[in-house]
């Protein structure tokens, strides 16, 4: 951000739109007397003071110019004030502008009410103390300058979120020539030329491959994981009991290995990405199904309930459990809580599963206990939001 | 006798292209193979420019995406845009499996997709499939032009 403190001393000025432009106030009065004392007052503060004499007046300026808060005459010929901030309401640039009433009328109930019911924020009564209107006046534009800051962090923030997201797409993506390569040739290496190699020469080739194939797993993993927010969310019935056994047949080979038992409820039908319930089942299960002391058979039970327009599911294994330590790291990329060598994997499933369910208006969490086993739950709403 | 089936792959990895090579000696009877190195020059082949004057027509086109240059994309949407040429038919063959890739391709007229497998010996075998189904199965516009 540009360093605009020192040219505005009121402070507020390191805060401004990066154009360095200060914020504007409009003043509404039907009488330029009014006009010129308000903008007697309110000349101190950092700000660009625009004067109306009208309604109508006001509505033009509103179409040209963005306000952080108006001050709006309410006893005015033609369109009062009332009127004036009821049109000025509908338009977008006005949403969320703080409108303060200026009026002479008693402090009858009637107008109070009124004012609130369009939306006014606050209202100062005639006559007028200057100090209360300065002060009035100054908080509303440090709320206004404030928020301006804010959005533009958020820009920039997302920004240099997107941009780090693709360049690991990017990255990852003109990855996977090379790594392909490198397995290619150690391989045709190993068939061709394996025979004339000794024993440490082959060891060498194979974890040459080993490697290769472990880099292209995270390669494939983090794609999938990029492609989560970059591809058009597609929204659908999806038969979430038809989907678990197409990933359980995946499994097949491993379930068999390990005697594993893995039963399941009859899962519902909800409108949601197709995708996304296979990215959870095949992680979740897939962790279920590994994270296993390799003694006992592993036993797996998939769950599904409704409560206030959500389906639960869950995912519980009695597999070798999570620690305590490391529960807050579950979900952070690339974090892994085992060596590769006894437990492999890439660190980067249950991210992938947790931006994927955020993403479409859902929650993941799990409890654990050490050794005894782990179950995930997550949530998505039962009718898909259509916003997405 | 037939004319050896011509095979035109545009290619910029060394590596690949010995893949490629190797894969096709397994197949029989033999092809020829011509390469060109980028986007650029393929279209030169294709149209007989600069060094290319007296090659043959290639009866199949094995085409990489990223490239130097002229990347596959660009060569694609050129070779399908030019009544000369525009009836061979195209084999994106690419390391890249990106759905923005495939749906690219397939819009610009590409005859198929085909990811490069990982494995070396099922790279050997899609090579064997492709020049196969190209060679034996389909039907090619040139074929029909006989009596």
């Amino acid at each position: 951000m540009a360093p605009t403190a020192k040219q505005h001393p009121q402070g507020y000025a390191a805060a401004a739109p990066a154009t360095g432009a200060r914020p504007n106030i409009l003043i509404v009065d039907d009488r330029k007397e009014n006009l010129l004392a308000t903008e007697k007052v309110l000349r101190p503060l950092d700000a660009v003071i625009l004067k109306a004499i009208s309604g109508n007046e006001a509505l033009s300026l509103m179409l040209r110019h963005r306000f952080a808060v108006v001050l709006l005459d309410v006893q005015m010929p033609e369109m009062d004030g009332f009127e004036t901030a009821m049109l000025m309401q509908e338009h977008e640039s006005m949403h969320g502008v703080p409108i303060i009433f200026v009026t002479a009328i008693s402090k009858e109930e009637r107008y109070a009410t009124q004012a609130a019911e369009i939306g006014a924020v606050d209202y100062i009564f005639k006559p007028i103390n200057a100090e209360i209107l300065k002060s009035k006046v100054k908080v509303y534009l440090d709320i206004y300058v404030q928020r301006e800051q804010i959005l533009k962090l958020n820009s920039t923030l997302q920004q240099s979120n997107e941009e780090l997201e693709r360049f690991a797409y990017i990255c990852s993506h003109d990855m996977q020539e090379p790594v392909r390569m490198i397995n290619s040739y150690a391989s045709m290496l190993d068939e061709q030329y394996g025979a004339i190699l000794d024993e440490n020469g082959r060891k060498y080739l194979r974890f040459m491959t080993g490697n290769a194939l472990h880099m292209r797993k995270m390669i494939l993993d983090i794609l999938a994981f990029s492609r989560v927010g970059r591809e058009e969310i597609r929204l659908e019935k999806v038969d979430s009991n038809q989907i678990a056994k197409e990933i359980l047949a995946e499994f097949e080979t491993v379930v068999a290995q390990k005697k594993a038992e893995i039963i399941f409820d009859l899962l519902p039908e909800l409108e949601t990405s197709p995708t996304l319930i296979r990215v959870l089942f095949q992680n979740l299960i897939g962790n279920a199904l590994k994270f296993q002391n390799g003694v006992s058979p592993p036993e797996i039970r998939i769950r599904a309930q409704t409560s206030e327009g959500f389906w639960q599911f869950s995912v519980r294994d009695n597999g070798i459990g999570i620690s305590p330590d490391f529960h807050g790291k579950v979900f952070t990329i690339f974090q892994r809580l085992h060596r590769r060598e006894e437990y492999p994997g890439t660190g980067i499933g249950l991210s992938t599963c947790k931006k994927f369910i955020e993403l479409c208006g859902g929650e993941i969490w799990f409890e654990s206990k050490l050794g005894k086993g782990t179950e995930f739950f997550f949530t998505l709403p039962e009718e898909a939001k259509r916003t997405l | 006798m037939t004319l050896p089936f011509e095979i035109l792959l545009v290619e910029d990895n060394e590596g690949d292209v010995e893949m490629v090579r190797r894969s096709l000696r397994a197949v029989t009877p033999a092809c020829n193979l011509s390469v060109a190195i980028d986007g650029t020059e393929a279209l030169d082949y294709l149209l007989k420019r600069s060094n290319f004057q007296n090659v043959v027509r290639p009866h199949l086109i094995l085409l990489d995406l990223n490239m130097p240059r002229m990347s596959g994309k660009e060569a694609l949407t050129l070779i399908k845009s030019d009544e000369r040429v525009k009836t061979i038919p195209v084999v994106v063959f690419t390391s890249s499996n990106a759905p923005s890739d495939i749906r690219e391709c397939y819009a610009h007229h590409a005859n198929c997709y085909v990811v490069k497998p990982f494995d070396s010996g099922e790279f050997k075998s899609a090579i064997g499939e492709i020049v196969n189904f190209w060679r034996n199965l389909a039907v090619l516009p040139h074929e029909a032009a006989k009596p």
